[in-house]
Formats: C-alpha cells, structure tokens, sequence
C-alpha cells in the first residue's frame, strides 16, 4: 500500500514536471520568437513619444521695464472625430459666443475630414474670455445647445502687446506661424524665439525620466523710453494735423551712445491685430519710415558739408565769402533758397541763413574727391548697422558712377540728389554732437537670459573729422539755433541744430509745390544728451522747414528735457560748480 | 557518536521516509517564500517609482499652469498700467502735463542719475532641469548590479 502510494505520487511528481518544463519551454519559444519582438517593439512605441515643447518667447522691455511685448494664452478650439455626436450643436455653442466662424465651412470640415483625421480645428487664437464661455457651456451640459460631446480644448501661448500701437514701428510682431516681423521681433527673431527641443517623453509613469529643461527665448530691454515714445507719437500726429503734412517722422536718439530714445511713425498699427497689416501700409518701407524710407533731406545736410569743409581745413568759421546769389556748378546754375544775394557771409551766417550757393562754393572749393570721401566716412549710402529689421542704405552717387555727374557735387552739397535715412543722418550727426565720433544707432538695451544680462555696449563706426572740427561746427549750429527768429529755441537751454527743406523729385523733376520738411538738432551743447530728427512730408501750412520742422523739434526738445530730467544750463552749471 | 548511534539514525530515516520528503517541501517552501518576498519587494519599488513619475508628471503640469497664469497676469497687469491708461487716469485725477518751467532742481548729496539695470521680473529665475534620483527610474536587478559593481571597484 505504502509502495503504491510512493509510485503514485511520483507519477503525479513527474506530470508536474513535464507540465512545468512544457510552460518554460513554451514560455522561451513565445519570448524568443519574431512576433515577440514586434509586440515588445509595439509596447515600447506606446511607452514613449516623441514631442516638441516651445520655448515660451522672450519679452521686450522698454529701458524703465515697462512689458511693450510678452505672451499670453490662447485657446485652440476643436472637434474630437471620435466621439463627436452633434456637430451642429457644436457649432451652434461656438457661435453664441462670437467665435466668427464660417459655419458652412466648419460643418463640412466636421463631417468630411480629410482621412486619417480625428480632431479638427475649428478657431484657433481664441481669446480666454470667449475660450472660458464656451467651456463653461459645455461642462454646464444642460443641453441647451444640444450634445457637446467631443469639443475639446486646447490652450497655448500666443503674443500679446499691452501698449498696443505704441512703438509699433519699432517692435515689430509675430504672426500665428511663430515668426517675427519687421522691427525688434523680426531682427531679434532667433534670440526671442528660443530653439525648440524634441525629446522622446514617457508616457508609462514608470518610466520617470528627466524632462529637458526647455530655456525660454531671450528677453530683451530696449533703449526706448516708454513715455517719450508716447510723447514723440502725440506731438508728431498733432503736428501732422497743425502743419497739413500727409506723414511724419520723429527719431530721438542718444549722440554719445547711439541709444535709441523713441522714433514715432505717423502710421501705426495695434500690433494685436497684425492681420491688419496690408490695409494699414502700401510698402514694406512704410512701416518704419525713420529707417526704411529714404529721401532728400535738403539742407540738415549742409552740417556735414560745413563738417567736411572746417575738417580738410578748406574753411575756418571766420572765412568770409561774396554771395552774389547764384553759382554755376557743372553747367547748372545753383541759387539760395530765397533766389536771393546775402553778399558777404561768414561761415557761422553761410549755416545761419542756409545758403546753397554758399555750399556748393565749399563742395567745389574742396574738389569732389575729398567732399565725397567726408560723406563715405560719415555713412551716407552705407548701412547704419541699427539692430532693426528692414533698413534701408539711401544713395549717394559718386564720382564714376554712370548716373553722377559734375552738377551732382554742388547740389550734394545741400542734400539734395542725395538720398539718406533720418537715421542714417543721425548717426552722422552724431560725429558732430559726440566729439568727432560716430555712433551705431541701437534699439536694444540689454539681452536677458536664465537670469543672466548682458548689456549691449556702445559701438562708435569711426571718426570721420576731428575733436576740435565737432566742438566748432557744434558752437556755429548753436548760435544758428539761438538766433533771433528761430522757432527752434527753448528756454534755458543752448541747442544746436539746423532746418532742412528739400524739394521732392516726382518723376524725375523736382515737384514746384510741395517740399519735405526737416530738422535735426540735439542738446544741451556742451553735454549732448539728446538729439531729435523731425521730418514732416509734404506740409500744406508752410513749405518751410524752419516754420514747421522747427517748432515741433522745440516742443520735442522741451518734452525730452522733462522726461529725461535735463536741468536748464544754468542749473547744471551751479550743479557742477557744487 | 558512535557507530551504532548513527546506524540507528538511518534505520529509523528508512522506516519514515516521509521525513526526507518533509525536508525537500520544506526547502521549496522557502525557496518560493523568498520569491514571494522578492517579488513583493520589487512590487513595491516599482510602484512607489510609478507613483513617483506620476507626480513629477503632475508637478512638471502644474509648473508649466504656474508660468502659464504668471504670464497672463503679467500682460493683464502690462495693459492696465500702459501709457494711454495712466495718461487717461492722471488726466481724470485733474493732473496736467508738465512744462519744462514747472520743474525746479534741487541738488541731491549722493544721488545718482538712475540706469537701466537688471529687470526682477525679467531676470526671474528659470526653471532648473529636474534631477530624478536614481532609485526612482532603476530597476531592482539595475540596483543590484550597481551595488556588485561598486563593492567590486571598492576591493580594487
């Protein structure tokens, strides 16, 4: 008995080891065969994905750390093919809350999808106030609207500019594909952007790995002043309104570092509707006139002219001259603005009264190889270099040149024939108002990344006359300025400065009627901290610049003193007696 | 011991061989007891490692939310301080604009003209990587063997 029972629970011993050894061999052949490594590659697939995060995009300060440019976000809207049951009712619930959809097109979109497709978008950059609504309607699910099953969510980060058209033309924007246009945005596109990463993430919480860290894009802080950006704008469209000019330009700028204070464009747009673009602007070019558009600038240029003519020792202040009101240059005969004869004139009175026969006599008096060498160093038809998309070179002719010829250099000499950027002549200017030095006209302050700031330094591109030529040239275009008459004045302060009115050529003739307006000057003169260009276009009120360019420098001046805090001369003279 | 002790032993084995079979399921007994604890322990790692992942998942959510408002907030509070408001405001208030013969200067023992410097909020400190410790993504075998590895590198 005892030995029939010992055989019998062998036998059942032995069963259960073949049956064991039948599991493992069969477990090793299922393990070991090609469709278990499908099945493992097709679970590994689902354990992970691969997906790409975007930086969120930097932010643009003004120098005062007012947001001009940051993000916010945004709802996408759209329709789970899944699960959808009425997409009627979807469409009618996105309706009432003014999502301005084509509701023919999103039904169709709905209920023809293309293949393989199972969510469709229905409105994208949807603002939160509405995105929130239509939530709020479907978790309500009380059936109002119908079935809401399958309207999904989806909220992202979009651009917003808090002081909408304010600085505009300077900012730039960014459209829904992520990408910069014009100004900062476009310039500075990469560093803002960031670079987006593509990692393969987890989806099994078991398989807790390190996510990336994704660094935001760049934050940058300008140079521009908030306020005086907002002052520049309000003066220019009153002065637009006050003087009839169909467009206007006001560029403020730092002569010892090139900062860039404020430049106000009459056309502007609210950069939270850049979609508006192409009803708001004709030309690319249009967008920021200060460094896009060039045009004859008349006689600000004559500044250089004197600059060049004082630097190759042509001229001293001193050097008198017979005007006798006409010049013969090249074949052509050149008069003063007036077709007047000032007979003898010094330099100081030459600037003071703007005489074209009086340049042209120093343009050919200092041969057209040295006048043109001055203006090639002082950058006219050279790129400024400023950190702001789209600028243009303007064109300077010279010698050689098929389309220059010999009247060229008399008419040069008083800006016209020569076409330049306000900024470009800034940045010349700036060699006269910064001891000789050019600066490089920029718009950003400081860049910002993981708590880091570098500060952008200034940069001088050359030296185009000497120390003594800028103190000099600085002296007789302050006396211009402070000169009985002049609109340009403003109390307290010694400026220095000069009118421009240029004729506009329309197809190739000079327009009879209509000019260009300008101004450039800056302050105070023995410690430039400001210099302002104004460029009016066309003015109806006076073709002049002095009776329309000037006062609205001074009223320009005046505003920056106050928001710059630029004690009258005087003052600073005690302060620095203290 | 002596001999006859012993062969008393395996007489008395002989008679009851139940007992050899008592010891053999005795050893399996262990033997899958400390399985079963194996496999609770690693059970219980591999879980607390899940739950782990799953918070991070969560937290990496709720900080990416975090940015997200802070953002928003951020542009809200931009729009309502932006130039046209706080003129608008200032003018409401019975403020005027400023002329340049209203302003009077005073000199100010050590002051210095302000500069532009580090914005706090755009200089916020950014979100550092995450460093997950290791006993939160490696396996129990995974352990082992770096605790072989390294007792084998600390003898040399």
């Amino acid at each position: 008995m005892r030995q029939q029972y010992a055989r019998r629970t062998q036998l059942v011993m032995v069963l259960i080891s073949l049956i064991s050894l039948g599991i493992i061999v069969q477990m090793v052949r299922i393990q070991t065969s090609p469709a278990a490594a499908i099945l493992k590659q097709r679970g590994d697939e689902f354990q992970t994905e691969w997906r790409t995060f975007f930086p969120d995009r930097g932010e643009i300060y003004d120098r005062t750390g007012h947001l001009l440019a940051g993000n916010k976000s945004a709802y996408e809207i759209g329709v789970n093919l899944n699960i959808v049951q009425d997409p009627e009712a979807i469409l009618a619930a996105a309706a009432s809350v003014d999502l301005d959809l084509d509701y023919a097109e999103a039904l169709d979109a709905i209920q023809n999808p293309p293949e393989n497709r199972t969510f469709v978008v229905i409105a994208d950059y949807v603002d939160q106030e509405k995105g929130l609504k239509l939530q709020a309607l479907k978790d309500a699910d009380d059936g109002r609207f119908g079935d809401l099953t399958g309207l999904e969510f989806n909220l992202h980060p979009m651009r917003s500019y808090p002081e909408k058209d304010l600085a505009s033309n300077i900012i730039g924007f960014v459209s829904h594909g992520r990408r910069g246009y014009f100004g900062i945005e476009e310039k500075y596109d990469i560093l803002l952007a960031g670079a987006p990463v593509q990692m393969l993430v987890p989806v099994d919480p078991n398989l807790a790995s390190d996510i990336e860290h994704v660094p935001d894009g760049t934050t940058l802080i300008l140079t521009i002043n908030r306020d005086l950006q907002a002052a520049a704008e309000d003066i220019l469209d009153e002065s637009l309104d006050k003087y009839g000019a169909q467009n206007g330009t006001i560029a403020i700028m730092d002569p010892q570092n090139g900062e860039l204070l404020a430049i106000a464009s009459h056309e502007r747009m609210d950069l939270n509707e850049f979609w508006n673009y192409g009803s708001i602007y004709d030309n690319a070019s249009d967008y920021s006139r200060a460094i896009s558009t060039p045009y004859e600038p008349g006689s600000v240029l004559k500044i250089l002219t004197m600059a060049a003519a004082l630097d190759s020792g042509t001229v001293t202040p001193g050097t008198t001259y017979l005007d006798t009101g006409s010049i013969m240059v090249g074949g052509a005969v050149i008069r003063n603005w007036d077709q007047g004869a000032w007979g003898v004139q010094d330099m100081t009175g030459c600037l003071q009264h703007s005489l074209n026969v009086c340049m042209a006599t120093l343009s050919t008096s200092m041969g057209a190889g040295t006048f043109y060498n001055y203006m090639d160093k002082f950058g006219l038809g050279h790129l400024t270099g400023v950190d702001l998309a789209g600028e243009a070179a303007g064109r300077l002719k010279f010698p050689g040149d098929t389309d220059w010829y010999l009247v060229d250099l008399g008419t040069n000499s008083f800006g016209q024939g020569v076409a330049a950027t306000p900024i470009q002549i800034m940045m010349a200017a700036s060699a006269i108002a910064n001891d000789g030095r050019t600066v490089t006209p920029h718009a950003v302050y400081a860049m910002v990344r993981d708590g880091r700031q570098y500060n952008v330094p200034a940069q001088f591109a050359g030296s185009p006359i000497s120390e003594q030529t800028a103190d000099t040239l600085s002296e007789m275009l302050a006396v211009s300025v402070s000169s009985e008459g002049s609109l340009a004045q403003v109390p307290g302060y010694r400026l220095a400065g000069k009118t421009g009115t240029a004729q506009i050529p329309v197809n190739g003739f000079y327009d009879d009627e209509a000019t260009n307006a300008s101004f450039i000057g800056w302050g105070p003169v023995d410690d430039p901290k400001f210099m302002i260009y104004v460029w009016l276009e066309r003015p109806e009120v006076s073709t002049w610049g002095s009776e329309t360019a000037a006062p609205v420098f001074a009223e320009m001046a005046e505003k920056t003193i106050i928001l710059l805090d630029i004690p009258p001369d005087n003052i600073r003279q005690q302060f620095a007696v203290k | 011991m002596n001999i006859q002790n012993v062969n008393h032993l395996v007489h008395a084995y002989k008679v009851a061989p139940w007992r050899i079979q008592r010891q053999w399921i005795g050893a399996a007994l262990l033997a899958v007891v400390a399985l079963v604890m194996v496999a609770t322990l690693y059970l219980d790692v591999t879980s607390q490692a899940a739950i782990a992942g799953r918070e991070i998942q969560v937290l990496t959510a709720q900080i990416a939310e975090g940015q997200r408002i802070s953002a928003d907030l951020q542009t809200q509070l931009a729009s309502l301080t932006s130039a046209s408001v706080m003129e608008q405001r200032a003018l409401d208030l019975g403020f005027r604009p400023m002329k340049s013969s209203d302003a009077e200067y005073l000199v100010v023992p050590g002051y210095y003209e302000p500069k532009p410097e580090i914005l706090s909020s755009a200089s916020r400190p950014q979100l550092s990587a995450l460093t997950i410790p290791p006993e939160y993504n490696e396996s129990l075998l995974d352990w082992v063997d770096e605790k072989i590895a390294t007792s084998s590198r600390g003898r040399k």
